[in-house]
């Protein structure tokens, strides 16, 4: 049995490892759906999947060129490659979507979750605009969103690299094509799990719905993803 | 490298502009066909009894839209490539089908959106179906040829290991994730809500109030892109525009290192400073909105004394 042998073991389990970084990464990012967007929620306005999909596969076309061409680089480097790529994304994402939400709607940023903001120390409670859940994205929300979308990148990056190391032998010229498509798929996978924990908004690490969560997500996270990598193996069967 | 210094850079520079465009255009034709979060709002207005002349398409969430036609044009490129067609026209070609495609989605999705809303007495206007869906179709044509144009670039110049479609695939999601986080805002936050007081969020119990009176007469799509295209859709391009370039400016510079990461983080930093800047500016602009308790106890405690 293939499935058996303690290589094939470890890469399942590093693509569940991974699978569940990703689906960690997604409650760091200050979701706010389609509320913020309206300016009626702190966070970005638009949803988890778009999100997490949208910066984990800038982190996947930039890890994938590290591996591509650096023979050398070894795993951790493939990695922070990816966690570059989709930490840029989002901050590039969160920022021009601050400009609007200061200059073209107007709002002051506030977390309606926390009255004082972690880093900042500024009073978050009195900001918050009359019928609002908050809005804009204050500076906790931005670091861990960028935290977020790094871990997410990083994971993005680990899959990868496992399933090139995995199809490389088997098919040398597709194996990059069936590998990408591999992990983004897992991208999706770990991108809806957070949203039904989530109920569709999340400020981000400093939201109480953060610890709530996060531990039944992130088992439910594992359980899927070590299956994705079952199949990621099993689909290999027939390559040769 | 493939490419030396000079010529990394250049390219670099091509491939951040096509994203400046293809950012902007996409933000502008999610408003002209009004998709994505803020038309929850010009379909609930029908239900609230406020009826519209506004388009109101929706294909699906944004980055899955703009996917399907972006892949959409990179297969058809990549066919046309096959074929020993021109890079230029192959790409041309490409991206008009996908983006005809994207129009039958359109109208399809208008009329299909519409015809549920038949108790509500939604009228389908057939002039705004006319004249709006040739937009849209504009609008996608130059966000796929700039995609698939990143995506031809990336795969033929600069060697990535994924095909031109599945390239397209991506920048596609990314650019309606972008779209959909910062241009719609402005159309949503503001656009659709002029009529609430500037300078604060929008109260929930606005919700399904939107303008339909225009500048001059009642309020279409055209108006609707007229009023974005001057910030949400730039904005966009800057978002989309500055992720193309700062994801691979370092390691063009600095080669596949450490070095290259840490200039990516210090990248990082830099933007997380400049929201703080921009969090500031607007606290000082706008708000407090709610008078400090403790300060008016210290207060109210001072007089007293």
């Amino acid at each position: 049995m293939v499935l058996l042998d303690p290589t094939t073991i470890i890469d399942i389990l590093l693509i569940g490892l991974s699978g569940t970084l990703i689906c960690l990464a997604v409650h760091f990012i200050p979701v706010g759906g389609a509320p913020a967007a309206m300016a009626q929620a702190t966070g970005i306005g638009t949803g988890t999947v778009e999100l997490a999909a949208g910066s984990g596969l800038v982190g996947l076309i930039t890890s994938s060129y590290m591996y591509a061409y650096e023979p050398s680089a070894d795993v951790y480097l493939v990695m922070a490659a990816g966690a570059m790529g989709a930490a840029i994304m989002l901050a590039s994402t969160m920022l021009a979507g601050g400009l609007i939400y200061a200059y073209g709607v107007a709002v002051p940023f506030a977390s309606a979750q926390v009255k004082k903001d972690p880093i900042t120390g500024e009073r978050q409670d009195i900001y918050v605009s009359k019928g609002t859940q908050g809005q804009g994205i204050p500076t906790i929300c931005f670091v861990s969103g960028v935290v977020g979308a790094a871990l997410g990148g990083a994971g993005g990056g680990l899959i990868y690299f496992v399933l090139m190391g995995y199809y490389t032998p088997l098919i040398t010229t597709h194996a990059a094509a069936v590998a990408g498509v591999f992990t983004m798929g897992v991208f999706y996978v770990n991108s809806v799990i957070p949203s039904y924990g989530v109920g569709g908004t999340i400020e981000g690490v400093h939201d109480p719905k953060f610890k709530r969560v996060v531990p039944k997500d992130v088992f439910t996270s594992a359980i899927v993803s070590m299956l994705c990598g079952i199949i990621a193996i099993m689909i290999a069967g027939g390559m040769t | 490298m493939v490419l030396d210094l000079t010529m990394s850079m250049a390219v670099l520079a091509l491939l951040g502009a096509l994203a400046t465009i293809a950012g902007c255009l996409e933000d502008l034709e999610s408003d002209v066909g009004s998709q994505s979060n803020p038309n929850s709002q010009v379909q609930l207005a029908p239900q609230m009894g406020f009826l519209h002349r506004i388009f109101n398409k929706a294909i699906s969430g944004e980055p899955i839209s703009n996917g399907m036609s972006a892949v959409t044009g990179g297969v058809v490129t990549t066919v046309l490539l096959n074929a020993k067609f021109y890079p230029l026209t192959a790409i041309v070609i490409g991206a008009f089908i996908a983006a005809v495609i994207y129009g039958i989605f359109a109208t399809t999705s208008y009329a299909g959106r519409v015809a549920s809303q038949t108790r509500f007495k939604q009228p389908l206007y057939m002039d705004i179906m006319r004249y709006t869906t040739p937009s849209i179709i504009a609008h996608n044509f130059i966000v796929c040829f700039c995609l698939v144009s990143i995506a031809y670039i990336q795969y033929a110049v600069l060697g990535y290991p994924f095909t031109i479609p599945f390239l397209a695939l991506i920048w596609g999601i990314s650019v309606g994730a972008i779209g959909s986080s910062v241009g719609d805002v402005h159309y949503g936050g503001e656009r659709e809500f002029q009529n609430r007081e500037f300078g604060c969020g929008l109260n929930t119990a606005l919700s399904g109030r939107i303008v339909r009176r225009a500048e001059s007469g009642l309020r279409n799509s055209i108006d609707n892109v007229w009023f974005c295209a001057k910030f949400g859709g730039p904005a966009t391009g800057i978002g989309l525009g500055l992720t193309v370039f700062f994801s691979s400016w370092p390691t063009t510079i600095w080669g596949y290192t450490w070095k290259a990461m840490i200039v990516g983080v210090i990248i990082l930093a830099v933007m997380t400073i400049m929201n703080r800047l921009v969090e500031i500016n607007v606290k000082n602009a706008y708000g407090p909105y709610k008078e400090d308790k403790e300060e008016k106890e210290a207060v109210s405690v001072a007089h007293t004394h």
